[in-house]
């Protein structure tokens, strides 16, 4: 398989700096494999979160921008549209205009009206979780759409102007083939998005999904049809003038969601509401992942914080590295170096040696990256580069 | 001092027949421990030990006992009751003008039972037939007594009937001890000779070493003079068990004691050696020890190549409190640097490998046990073979030669088809058989260690639902017709995967090798090739196909900490692991060759 050469000018990993995530954890009911945090938005009240999140989002007022914005979950489109607005004003107030501020929409949830309110009021990038376009496997997953809806909700945001519209997909589910997912891809690039998340199904420990596969009563797809279903995303997508920028992601030039490229590269992010993640000041924490405590918590002026935890230098060289490895451009070398002070090519001397001669790693151009032949295996490499 | 109210013994039993309880018991009839001290098994010292049930080395306790208006020095010393610990035994019998024979009532004669007796009866120890558990309802003393009768020549009437557990009977089984065993015999005058039948090390005092005083005395201060290995050493402190360590002045003849005088290592001394006085020395040594014979031998590699030395460190501390076991440094063309471990048995290295991991946090790889083999070359040179790695190419083998035992097979008359098949398809030949009762037998085989040794005893157990018991004894090296097996992992040749087997089954055994490497070698991210070869030949291969998807789809901000312990976990699974070229082979799989079961 060829090398990519990459455009470094073009390339949006560098320069990141903070990103704020918003988790809003509800949704219309639990999707059978879902592993996310979220509840059925019908047991709670939504402003009482909403208000939660905000005075939350106060602790962080003396943050001067935040480059980019993502409000996730859970589905922040089955909030109220006045609850959802309400948040983003409150976000945009304090730090107008960040350089992508993206939502999560589920394409059964969303409506002509809602996206010109989402655009005029600051969001520039909509996701949209497609999921599939077999309305078989949109059953079989226990998603509550329609494959007219996805197709709907596209239109209905390029409409209300929308220019950096993503769509997830995923592959790998039971039941489905190599044609029926080639058929999803080509519908997802037939609607003319500009950027195509395409994640393998994976069976989260604990979900009604897992234990149908435990029970034997649902067969998982073979490894073999997987490895071609990816094999495909990435060869279709090129073709249809996508980049892939990381393992399951892919974009028109230009089009690379910044804010995960903020992660990828490990620098700071802020996180809020229940379950959100956060790695700021050099600490890794993670919010209580249990709306009614989280909305008490704020309510009474303690922490929300669940878990922390400070990567030593070594460790954050390690994550660092197993984050930048997802990515086709790799590990900038001197960007590393000078990120975590260590130098990569000494630090993971032992793997580096050994994946470059099987043909999984290269190093060329001051970057280090895996190979093509190294993406559907990845983990198998990048655990080598967990610990040192 | 007297030698006339002494006595000095032994506990021997089959394991599990209650020695140890019974140990316990006498302490407590003879006032040295209360009941509640008692419980946790005073004799039975290393942790190991403790958790397994099992005693390793013999210890021994002093205790008073008033019989007939006189008061007595009992030294009771505990053996071990496995057949890899049984030069353990001899030793502690050698200390002893006689021995318990402890036998469970509800079990029978076992196979420990006779082998012990058997040591016993050699080193002229005096046995007294105890029929233990008799408390127990399923207990038979009649069915017991019959057969200690007709296999130990014991009478059945001269058995004492007790339980360990209730203390019934203890009191007068040790009035038995007084008046049935005879004393230590009266050599006080004579020069200084004492038996070091054990040894241990201690970090704070050094070595502190058992010993029985046959003849004159020992006493603090004294220069002392160990004979076997010439060296002198003045004795700084001496004592019993009681079951602390008490320090006396004296140790005179007949009694049983440490000594300790400055002698740093275990290797400084050997066990079985005599303690004579510098200055006034005996004539000749005592009747030594034959000393311990390794039956079986492993290689040990570090998982991390930098980690030589602290196996190295390990393995050295581990020989400081274990004079049988012994390590060589070795150095393999796949493994790299690495250790052959000598070990008395399957038990033994189990126990060694566990102490091995609990005090040391180093991953290592062990290759799988084998028994020693003697080849005699073309040029008329007798080779000992510790490892198949070692041995020598076809053309200069003039003889090959391995092991054989003794073995013995106690077992219900039920289960004797069961047990001749599975002794026949081990190349085992029938010696004799002898009805112990009317439903009971002792089966007496001619054995190749190599096939008894590993797996033997778990299939017995099968075949015959947990009743039989084994017990062997190594009687020499004898011509087989053996062959090496060599195992390829990618294309390259893995000496620690070599096997000797019986050329009758090579190819048979081959064939299985690779389906347990297929099995127990994880995928990697490339396909490879095993292949088997026998007398240079590949007879048979096999693939283990690469994986085609191992990635994790989604990673973003707060999922960073959980996925690292993953991608963590994953690694350190790997560790256990030996590179071999880019293959990773983990511990299992040098393990999974010994398997020949279908
Ligand atoms: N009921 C009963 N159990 C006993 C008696 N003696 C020992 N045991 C039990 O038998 C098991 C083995 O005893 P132990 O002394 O450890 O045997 P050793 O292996 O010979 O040292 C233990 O569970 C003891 O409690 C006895 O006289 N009666
Ligand atoms: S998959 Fe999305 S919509 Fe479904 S339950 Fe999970 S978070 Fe909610
Ligand atoms: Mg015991």
């Amino acid at each position: 398989m060829g090398n990519q050469k990459f455009d470094c000018e073009s390339c949006p990993s560098i320069k990141r700096t903070a990103g704020l995530y918003v988790h809003i954890p509800f949704c219309e009911a639990k999707c059978r494999y879902c592993g996310f945090y979220s509840e059925p938005i019908k047991n709670h009240a939504p402003q009482r979160l909403v208000s939660a999140i905000i005075r939350e989002l106060g602790q962080y007022d003396h943050i001067e921008t935040f480059q980019t914005v993502y409000i996730g979950g859970g589905s922040p489109s089955c909030l109220p549209a006045e609850q959802l607005l309400r948040l983003i004003r409150e976000i945009t107030s304090h730090w107008p205009k960040p350089e992508e501020f993206t939502i999560e929409v589920n394409p059964g949830q969303v409506n002509k009206g809602i996206f010109s309110q989402l655009r005029t009021a600051g969001v520039t990038r909509i996701s949209i979780g497609a999921q599939s376009f077999n309305p078989d496997e949109l059953t079989f997953l226990g998603r509550r759409h329609s494959v007219g809806d996805t197709g709907r909700a596209v239109e209905m945001a390029r409409q209300a102007g929308f220019e950096n519209i993503g769509l997830d997909l995923i592959f790998a589910i039971p039941h489905s083939t190599l044609s029926s997912w080639k058929y999803s891809l080509c519908s997802a690039i037939d609607l003319g998005v500009q950027h195509i998340s395409a994640y393998a199904l994976t069976y989260e420990e604990g979900t009604p999904l897992q234990k149908s596969v435990e029970a034997g009563e649902v067969a998982p797809v073979d490894e073999e049809t997987d490895r071609q279903m990816y094999e495909t995303t990435i060869d279709e997508l090129e073709k249809a003038g996508f980049k892939q920028y990381e393992i399951s992601n892919f974009a028109k030039p230009g089009f690379e969601c910044k804010h995960n490229l903020n992660y990828w590269a490990n620098k700071p992010y802020i996180g809020v509401g229940p379950a959100a993640g956060a790695y700021w000041n050099g600490k890794r924490t993670l919010n209580i992942s249990d709306i009614k405590k989280y909305i008490e918590a704020i309510e009474q002026g303690k922490t929300v914080i669940a878990e922390s935890e400070t990567p030593d230098n070594t460790q954050i060289a390690c994550e660092t590295a197993v984050l930048n490895l997802r990515r086709r451009c790799g590990i900038i070398l001197d960007e590393f170096e000078k990120q975590t002070g260590f130098d990569a090519m000494k630090l993971f001397a032992e793997p580096i040696g050994r994946y470059q001669n099987l043909g999984l790693i290269e190093a060329t151009d001051g970057r280090l990256f895996l190979t093509r032949d190294a993406l559907p295996i990845a983990d198998s490499v990048l655990c080598d580069f967990s610990t040192t | 001092m007297s030698t006339e109210l002494i006595r000095n013994f032994s506990i021997i039993a089959h394991i599990d027949h209650g020695k140890s309880t019974l140990a316990d018991r006498i302490m407590e009839v003879t006032g040295l421990v209360s009941n509640r001290e008692a419980k946790a098994q005073l004799l039975d010292d290393m942790d190991i030990e403790r958790e397994r049930g099992i005693t390793i080395k013999a210890s021994a306790v002093t205790m008073n006992y008033e019989h007939a208006g006189k008061t007595y020095m009992l030294n009771l010393i505990d053996t071990p009751g496995h057949v890899d610990f049984h030069y353990e035994v001899s030793r502690a019998l050698t200390a002893c003008e006689g021995a318990l024979l402890v036998v469970d009532a509800t079990q029978g004669v076992q196979a420990q039972t006779v082998a012990n007796a058997y040591l016993a009866t050699e080193s002229g120890a005096e046995l007294i037939g105890v029929i233990n558990k008799v408390d127990l309802p399923s207990a038979q003393p009649e069915i017991t007594a019959e057969e200690i009768e007709h296999v130990l020549g014991i009478k059945k009437q001269d058995c004492f009937r007790i339980s360990a557990k209730t203390g019934m009977g203890v009191r007068e089984l040790l009035d038995a001890v007084v008046t049935l065993l005879p004393p230590p015999p009266d050599d006080g005058d004579k020069p200084t000779a004492a038996l070091v039948f054990d040894c241990i090390c201690d970090d704070y005092r050094g070595v502190i070493c058992y010993v029985r005083v046959f003849a004159g005395s020992l006493s603090v201060k004294q220069k002392i003079r160990f004979m076997g290995v010439a060296r002198t050493h003045l004795i700084t402190e001496l004592g019993k068990f009681t079951p602390k360590m008490s320090p006396v002045d004296r140790l005179s003849a007949g009694e049983v004691g440490y000594v300790i005088a400055n002698v740093r290592q275990l290797s400084d001394v050997t066990i079985g050696d005599t303690i004579t006085d510098d200055s006034k020395p005996a004539e000749k040594p005592l009747p030594g020890y034959v000393p311990p014979m390794q039956m079986v031998f492993s290689d040990f590699y570090p998982g991390n190549n930098t980690d030589y030395p602290n196996l190295r460190l390990a393995f050295e501390k581990l020989a400081l409190n274990d004079a049988s076991f012994s390590f060589i440094p070795q150095n393999s063309p796949a493994l790299g640097f690495g250790f052959r471990c000598g070990f008395l048995g399957l038990l033994h290295m189990e126990i060694v490998q566990e102490r091995l991991e609990r005090e040391n946090n180093i991953d290592v790889v062990q290759t799988a046990p084998t028994v020693s083999y003697e080849v005699l070359t073309t040029d008329g040179r007798t080779l000992k073979i510790d490892s198949p790695a070692d041995l020598p190419d076809v053309t200069q083998i003039e003889e090959l030669r391995e092991p054989f035992v003794r073995l013995e097979v106690i077992t219900g008359t039920d289960s004797i088809g069961g047990i001749m098949k599975l002794a026949e398809s081990r190349r085992c030949k029938l010696l004799k058989t002898d009805y112990l009762s009317q439903n009971r037998v002792i089966l007496e085989y001619k054995a190749p260690l190599a096939e008894i040794v590993y797996d033997f005893y778990d299939l017995l157990k099968g075949v015959s639902h947990g009743y039989a018991t084994m017990d062997y004894e190594f009687t020499g090296f004898e011509v087989g017709d053996l062959v090496k097996i060599n195992i390829l992992v990618n294309k390259i040749q893995v000496d620690a995967l070599s096997l000797i087997v019986h050329r009758s089954v090579a190819e048979n055994r081959g064939r299985k090798m690779l389906v347990r490497l297929r099995k127990a070698i994880p995928r990697h991210q490339f396909e490879i090739p095993l292949q088997v070869a026998i007398g240079g030949k590949i007879i048979a291969r096999e693939s283990i196909k690469p994986f085609r998807k191992d990635v994790t789809a989604k990673l973003y901000g707060g999922d960073v900490t959980r996925k690292m312990k993953v991608l963590k976990r994953q690694r350190e699974g790997k560790k256990r692991m030996k590179n071999i070229g880019s293959v990773q082979i983990p511990q299992e799989a040098f393990m999974s060759i010994l398997d020949s079961s279908d």
